[in-house]
C-alpha cells in the first residue's frame, strides 16, 4: 500500500540514495505542481519528504511546503531543520560540527573506495551520530576481492557500536547493521509500492532515480492518478530470489535491479552477496550485543551462503 | 508409440549459432521479422564463441552439448557450418574436453537444398553426430499456403522431393508444424499426409502470437477430433506420434510442486553474427517486433551472469496471472519466452502472454476425446495393457 510521497523539489535536488544526480541544471518545481502533489499526498494519506536542492527555495514554496505534514531531506550545505541530511565522504569527513544529540538521521553516500581506505573516518562520524544511513553508490562495481575487503570493514564498523556504548547510554544506529537486528520482516525500499516520486516536471516516477536516468519513464501524475504497468512485479511476492531471503534491512533497489539484470524483481549477485555480508555482520553484533544482554529475544540464524539465488529450494 | 528420447534431455547444453539471417523463404507465419541478406556469420565470431564455451569448463559443465544451427535457412552458410563443425572436433580433441564424442551438430532447415553437393557431403562427414529436422507443413496446399518464396511460389514441391533422402538417412525422423489461423482447416489432412510421406513423428504446435480469430478454437477442435478417429481407426497410435495428443495435458497444476518454467531460454545460450550472446534466438533483434533485443554479453567479453538471473529464477506462478495460475487444464498450456516479453506491457519476461488460451482448451477437450476413445476401444480389444504411453509434447 502507498504510503509516502517523495517529493523532489528541484532538477538538481540531492540524491539520498544509489543514484547520482549529475544535473547542475536548476529547475524548481512549479507552484501549481507542488500544491497539486501535496493535494494528491493528502487525498491518499502520504507522508511527504520533500527532497532539496542546495539553494535557498523561493519563500512562496516554503509557505506551500509547511501545509502539510512531512519530512525535510537537504544537503549537507542547507541542513538546518532537515530531518535527513545528506552527506558525501567529504563532507562527512569536514563536519566537526556535529554532535550525537541532533535527532535528525545522516545519509552518507560513499563509494567502496572511500569506505575501505576511509572507514575509520566513518566510524567516528558514526559515533558523532544518532542514526547513520550508509549508501554505498557503487555496489554493482564489486568483485570478488571487494567483498573480501568489505567483510573486514563490516567487522571493523561493528565493533564500533559496543565502543560507542560505552561512552554513551544509547547505541548509535548504523543501517547496515543495526536494522536487521531489530527486523522482523522484509523491509526494502518499495519503490513503486509504498513510495512513489513526484518529479519537478510534475509527473511520477517509480523513485527518483527513475526520473533522472530517463524522463519519459514516468508512471502518472497527481491528475490522472499512478500508472505502473506491471506493477505487481515490484512487490515482494513477485520477487522470486528476494521472497525466500531473509536480509531484511536490505533496500532491493529495484533501480540497480533493472540497471543490472534488466528485471525490476530480480537482484544482482553484487546487491545479493553485500547485503548477506551486511547481514552476517548483524549476526556477528547481535551476539556480541546477546552478551551485554541486549536482545535476548532476537536471534539471526547462521547461514554460508551468501546469495539466494544459488540456494536450492 | 513411444517418442524417441530427445538427445541427452536437460543433460545437454544447447548451443546455438545464428549463422544466417537469410532464408529463401518468407513463410507467413515466420516470427523473424528482421530476417535479412546481411547479417551472416563471419568466422572470427564463430571461433571466438567457440574458445569462450570450450575455455570455460566451468561454467558450461554439462554432460553434453548440443550445437544448434539456425536462420535464417542455416544451409544457406554451409561452408561456415562446414568449418565451425571442423573446428570443434578438433578443439574438442586437442584440449581433452569432456564434451568430446558427447556432441551433436543439430539443424532445422527448410529442406530446399537438402540434396545439395555440399550439404550432402556434410552430413555423411557427420552422420553421427547430426540430426536433422525438415520442416514440412502437411498437404501441399496447407504448405503452399505459408512457406513460400520470395516471388510468391509454394515451396512444397521443393521439399517434398528430398523427403524420402532424408528419411533415408535420417530413419524416425520428425518434421515440426506450425500453426496459424488460416491453417486450421487443413490440420487432419496435413498430418495423415505427413504420416502417408513416411514421417513418424509430427510435433505440431499453435503459434503463440496473438493471431486467432473467433471461431478458431472451434474449428481447431473438430479438426483434432476428426483427426484422432483416423487415427484410431487406421490403427496409427502404434507406430505414429503427433504432439497434439499427449495423456498429461489438460490437468490442474500445483502451486507449489509444480511450479516450474516452462521454457528453457537461459540455459540455452544463442550467438549472433555481431557476436552478440542471448538466452535464446527469440531474443536476437531479428526475432523481435516491439522490444529491445536481450543481450546477455558477447563473445569478446563473455556472458554477465547478472542478465541471465531473471531467466533462471523464472517459475510458473511469478509470470501468470491468477486465472493460468488456478487454471483447471493449465497442464500443457506452453509459452515461449521469448513471445511473453515481445508481448508484455513492459520489457519483462514475467508476463506470461495467453493468446493461445482459448486454442488449448480446444485441444485439451480434443485431446481428452482421444484418449477416451481409444482408452474404450483397446479395453473392448483387450489391448490397453500392453499399450504404451504416447509422445510428450515439444514446443521449440
Ligand atoms: S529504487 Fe529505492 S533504493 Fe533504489 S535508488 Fe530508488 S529509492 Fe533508492
Ligand atoms: S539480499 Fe538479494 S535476495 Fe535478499 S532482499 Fe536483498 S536483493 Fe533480494
Ligand atoms: S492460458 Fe488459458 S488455458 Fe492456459 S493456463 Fe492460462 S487460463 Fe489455462
Amino acid at each position: 500500500m502507498l504510503q509516502y510521497l517523495i517529493i523532489l523539489l528541484d532538477d538538481t535536488s540531492v540524491s539520498f540514495c544509489h543514484y547520482r544526480n549529475t544535473n547542475s541544471n536548476r529547475r524548481l518545481i512549479a507552484l501549481d505542481g507542488l500544491k497539486a502533489g501535496i493535494l494528491f499526498a493528502m487525498k491518499h494519506n502520504l507522508m511527504v519528504q520533500f527532497v532539496y536542492p542546495d539553494y535557498e527555495l523561493p519563500e512562496s514554496y516554503a509557505t506551500v511546503i509547511e501545509s502539510i505534514d512531512h519530512h525535510k531531506i537537504k544537503p549537507f550545505s542547507l541542513k538546518e531543520d532537515a530531518s535527513v541530511v545528506v552527506y558525501d565522504y567529504r563532507e562527512a569527513v569536514s563536519d566537526q560540527t556535529l554532535n550525537r544529540n541532533e535527532k535528525t538521521t545522516l545519509v552518507l553516500r560513499i563509494t567502496k573506495d572511500e569506505l575501505f581506505s576511509g572507514y575509520e573516518e566513518v566510524i567516528h562520524f558514526l559515533k558523532r551520530s544518532n542514526r547513520l544511513s550508509l549508501v554505498i553508490t557503487d555496489t554493482d562495481t564489486f568483485r570478488k576481492e571487494d567483498f573480501d575487503t568489505y567483510k573486514k570493514v563490516l567487522s571493523h564498523l561493528e565493533s564500533a557500536i559496543p565502543e560507542a556504548l560505552k561512552e554513551n547510554d544509547d547505541m548509535p544506529q548504523l543501517n547496515i547493521l543495526s536494522d536487521r537486528i531489530q527486523l522482523e520482516k522484509m523491509n526494502n525500499c518499495n519503490a513503486g509500492v509504498e513510495n512513489i516520486t513526484l518529479a519537478p516536471n510534475g509527473k511520477f516516477y517509480v523513485c527518483p532515480a527513475f526520473y533522472i536516468e530517463d524522463e519519459n519513464d514516468s508512471a502518472g501524475n497527481p491528475a490522472e492518478g499512478i500508472t505502473i504497468s506491471n506493477r505487481q512485479l515490484y512487490t515482494l511476492a513477485y520477487a522470486p530470489v528476494c521472497r525466500k531471503c531473509d536480509a531484511y534491512h536490505c533496500k532491493r533497489c529495484i533501480w540497480l535491479n533493472k540497471k543490472t539484470t534488466l528485471e525490476v524483481n530480480t537482484p544482482s549477485h553484487e546487491q545479493c552477496v553485500t547485503a548477506h555480508l551486511e547481514r552476517n555482520a548483524s549476526r556477528n553484533l547481535l551476539n556480541e550485543l546477546h552478551a551485554k544482554g541486549f536482545f535476548p529475544n532476537k536471534e539471526i540464524r547462521e547461514i554460508t551462503c551468501l546469495d539466494p539465488f544459488e540456494w536450492k529450494e | 508409440m513411444e517418442k524417441r528420447k530427445v538427445w541427452q534431455e536437460g543433460a545437454a547444453k544447447n548451443i546455438t549459432f545464428i549463422v544466417t539471417k537469410d532464408c529463401q523463404l518468407v513463410c507467413k507465419y515466420c516470427y523473424l521479422v528482421g530476417k535479412n541478406i546481411k547479417e551472416r556469420m563471419p568466422w572470427e565470431v564463430a571461433r571466438q564463441a567457440i574458445d569462450y564455451i570450450l575455455d570455460d569448463t566451468e561454467q558450461f559443465n554439462e554432460r553434453s552439448v548440443v550445437f544448434d544451427f539456425i536462420g535464417g535457412e542455416p544451409f544457406l552458410e554451409i561452408d561456415l557450418i562446414d568449418r565451425i563443425c571442423d573446428y570443434i572436433k578438433c578443439q574438442l580433441f586437442a584440449r581433452n574436453h569432456p564434451w568430446f564424442d558427447s556432441y551433436r551438430f543439430n539443424f532445422s532447415t527448410n529442406g530446399i537444398n537438402y540434396h545439395d553437393e555440399k550439404v550432402q557431403r556434410f552430413i555423411k562427414k557427420n552422420l553421427r553426430h547430426l540430426s536433422i529436422g525438415i520442416t514440412i507443413d502437411g498437404t501441399p496446399a496447407k504448405h503452399d499456403l505459408n512457406r513460400i518464396y520470395k516471388s510468391g511460389k509454394g515451396s512444397y514441391n521443393d521439399v517434398a522431393k528430398n523427403i524420402p533422402l532424408w528419411l533415408e538417412q535420417f530413419p524416425g525422423g520428425a518434421t515440426k508444424v506450425t500453426i496459424s489461423s488460416p491453417d486450421i482447416p487443413y490440420i487432419k489432412e496435413s498430418v495423415l499426409h505427413l504420416f502417408a510421406l513416411g514421417i513418424t513423428e509430427v510435433n505440431i504446435n499453435c503459434v503463440f502470437e496473438d493471431v486467432w480469430r473467433e471461431g478458431d478454437d472451434t474449428l481447431f477442435e473438430e479438426q483434432l477430433i476428426g483427426l484422432a478417429d483416423e487415427i484410431i481407426e487406421k490403427r496409427l497410435y502404434g507406430t505414429h506420434g503427433c504432439s497434439f495428443f499427449a495423456e498429461h495435458i489438460g490437468k490442474p497444476l500445483d502451486r507449489k510442486l509444480q511450479n516450474q518454467n516452462w521454457c528453457g531460454a537461459g540455459m540455452m545460450l544463442a550467438v549472433d553474427a555481431a557476436g552478440y550472446f542471448y538466452p535464446c534466438t527469440r531474443f536476437a533483434q531479428y526475432s523481435l517486433r516491439d522490444k529491445k533485443a536481450r543481450i546477455i554479453g558477447n563473445v569478446r567479453e563473455g556472458i554477465d551472469p547478472n542478465k541471465l538471473r531473471p531467466f533462471l529464477a523464472l517459475d510458473r506462478c511469478t509470470q501468470s496471472t491468477d486465472e493460468c495460475i488456478d487454471c483447471e487444464v493449465s497442464s500443457g498450456c506452453a509459452w515461449c519466452q521469448g513471445e511473453n516479453y515481445d508481448a508484455a506491457c513492459t520489457p519483462t519476461i514475467y508476463q506470461r502472454s495467453t493468446a493461445i488460451c482459448r486454442m488449448h482448451k480446444a485441444r485439451v477437450r480434443a485431446n481428452n476425446y482421444y484418449w477416451n476413445k481409444l482408452y474404450r476401444k483397446l479395453e473392448t480389444e483387450g489391448g490397453r495393457e500392453g499399450f504404451k504411453k504416447t509422445v510428450v509434447n515439444v514446443i521449440c
